[in-house]
């Protein structure tokens, strides 16, 4: 231990060049920052950090001196520091699928009741089944060369090219095709997959191509299902996974389209989960850890208003005509002074 | 010599002590910093391409500018330190008004950063209005970059009363080689801010 009266623990020189040998090794973390070694920048910087750090602590900080107590107490926190860092990361990266629920995701889940209705999380849900049920023979991305592909006569279809599909390339075509196979061709039905899967299936594989034109209520007539009525059966509980939950939030608020038609089923889509379904507020709605809670539709706020907010920063809805917009304004007026 | 306080058995026992107080305060500053690291970590290891995107848009000169300041006023603290040992008090006096010039012009660069950021709307989370970043997770690299950003501001103005306070009683010869323990646990205050800043340059400017 060293006698602080004893003179000092550093001479003018060593504290000179040892801030020489600090700023010798800033001018090197810059300079390498400057060229492009992929992962390696990262381990480059964090190195020079560490023996930035380790300067300051051993000679300015005076740790070489010290008692070993106080070094000991110092690399604790650097300890904690690491044990913080590693179980949160092994928390997030590793957590699986966790259902989440509320009146967020009222909306999402009831619509998930007409599977037939393309959503971002029944694609995202067919992308994973696709793996399992359809990669090995039409190819992680779809373009009908899987491993298995080459044994097969017809070989399997491309999903990015758009010609050649033999039902048709539309959903519910796609999910006639899985629910009967084709035959004179290796596809066998797939009727014994629940059938959400199979429409997130056949919104996935869709999703894989160009758009398509819509459904007609003929196609819906040749599967037998009626889109007006709820189909679902596996989908009871309003619950979605947290990955799913990301991917509508991030939608919702980048002002993706999920829905085309009248103004109430815009509102329905677009506004419903955050301000309610009629207009009276009161629901948590954020994203990254900053939450909000919604206030009812103010009566007093003219059509203009209402179209420069919904334009505006907090939602950042870019995607809606001049015409829809009126409309949907229209009908938040309305709700408003219900 | 200072006499010391009577449940001290001497003046380096007293000093040793207040020595390892100034650790344990340190630990629960790199606790504090560590919590915004940490999510830090999580988030860049999460949205990859937004925070590299988001990186590009902070001035990697005016940064390595203020590291430069801050690893310069670091030399300047251990030179007053080591002056104040030596019972040079004019020496001494003379690196702790370079310290606070040096934090100053630091705090100036960061004025100007700041006020870029403010103009071009990258700004934290809901504030964020700039249209050129698309990426809908860059928002979230500008609100950790003010939060980490200005902690760590806070510290150097803190440490700048602090210096002032130093200054004050170098100047008046209270702190000299007889007793300097106040001028040793500033400059190790200032340390641990010149420290912060060491890793958040790299993470923030260079890396992204």
């Amino acid at each position: 231990m060293a006698s602080h009266s004893s003179g000092p623990h550093l001479s003018v020189r060593s504290v000179l060049s040892l801030g020489g040998l600090l700023l010798v090794l800033t001018l090197v973390t810059v300079l390498v920052s400057f060229v492009d070694l992929g992962k390696l920048n990262f381990f480059v910087a964090a190195l020079v950090a560490i023996c930035k750090a380790t300067i300051v602590l051993y000679f300015f900080m005076n740790l070489r001196h010290d008692s070993r107590d106080n070094a000991v107490i110092f690399l604790t926190s650097l300890v904690f520091l690491t044990i913080f860092f590693v179980l949160t990361s092994v928390d997030v990266f590793f957590r699986g699928d966790v259902k989440v629920k509320g009146a967020f995701f009222q909306a999402v889940a009831s619509v998930t009741k007409k599977p037939w209705i393309k959503t971002p999380e029944l694609v995202a849900h067919g992308k994973e089944q696709y793996a399992i049920q359809c990669a090995m023979c039409h190819g992680a991305v779809g373009a009908g060369n899987g491993p298995a592909a080459a044994a097969l006569v017809p070989p399997p279809r491309d999903f990015t090219k758009p010609d050649g599909w033999k039902n048709g390339r539309k959903a519910t075509m796609v999910f006639k095709t899985l629910k009967d196979g084709l035959a004179g061709s290796a596809m066998a039905s797939y009727a014994t997959l629940p059938e959400d899967d199979r429409w997130a299936l056949a919104h996935y594989i869709i999703s894989l191509g160009s758009e398509p034109p819509a459904d007609t209520a003929e196609d819906f007539a040749v599967i037998g299902i009626d889109p007006n009525k709820e189909g679902s059966t596996v989908i009871k509980e309003p619950k979605i996974t947290i990955r799913q939950a990301m991917a509508l939030l991030q939608t919702s608020s980048s002002g993706g389209r999920l829905y085309t038609g009248s103004a109430e089923g815009q509102y329905g889509q677009l506004c419903a989960s955050c301000h309610g379904d009629k207009g009276q507020g009161g629901i948590k709605v954020g994203q990254y850890g900053l939450y909000a809670v919604t206030k009812p539709f103010d009566r007093a706020m003219t059509e203009d208003a209402i179209i420069a907010s919904i334009r505006g920063t907090a939602h950042r809805v870019t995607t809606l005509s001049q015409e829809e917009l009126t409309a949907l304004a229209r009908f938040v007026q309305n709700a408003a002074k219900r | 010599m200072r006499h010391h306080a009577h449940h001290f058995a001497s003046a380096e026992a007293e000093f040793e002590a207040s020595k390892q107080g100034m650790w344990v305060f340190l630990v629960t500053e790199v606790l504090m910093f560590g919590g915004l690291l940490v999510g830090y970590g999580i988030f860049r290891n999460l949205y990859p391409e937004a925070f590299h995107e988001a990186h590009k848009h902070l001035a990697v000169s005016l940064g390595a500018i203020n590291t430069v300041f801050l690893i310069s006023s670091s030399v300047t603290m251990a030179l007053a330190v080591t002056y104040t040992q030596m019972g040079k008090r004019v020496a001494a006096s003379c690196s702790l008004i370079g310290t606070l010039t040096l934090a100053f012009s630091f705090l100036c660069v960061k004025y100007v950063e700041y006020s870029h950021k403010f103009h071009d709307g990258l700004l934290p989370a809901g504030y964020f209005t700039n249209t050129e970043l698309k990426l809908p997770e860059a928002p979230l690299f500008f609100s950790l970059y003010f939060m980490t950003t200005g902690l760590h501001m806070l510290h150097v103005l803190i440490g700048m009363g602090l210096l002032i306070w130093i200054l004050r009683r170098t100047w008046s010869g209270e702190l000299s080689s007889g007793y300097c323990t106040p001028t040793e646990l500033v400059g190790f205050y200032w340390h641990f801010v010149d420290l912060v800043w060491i890793f958040l340059f790299p993470l923030l400017y260079l890396v992204g």
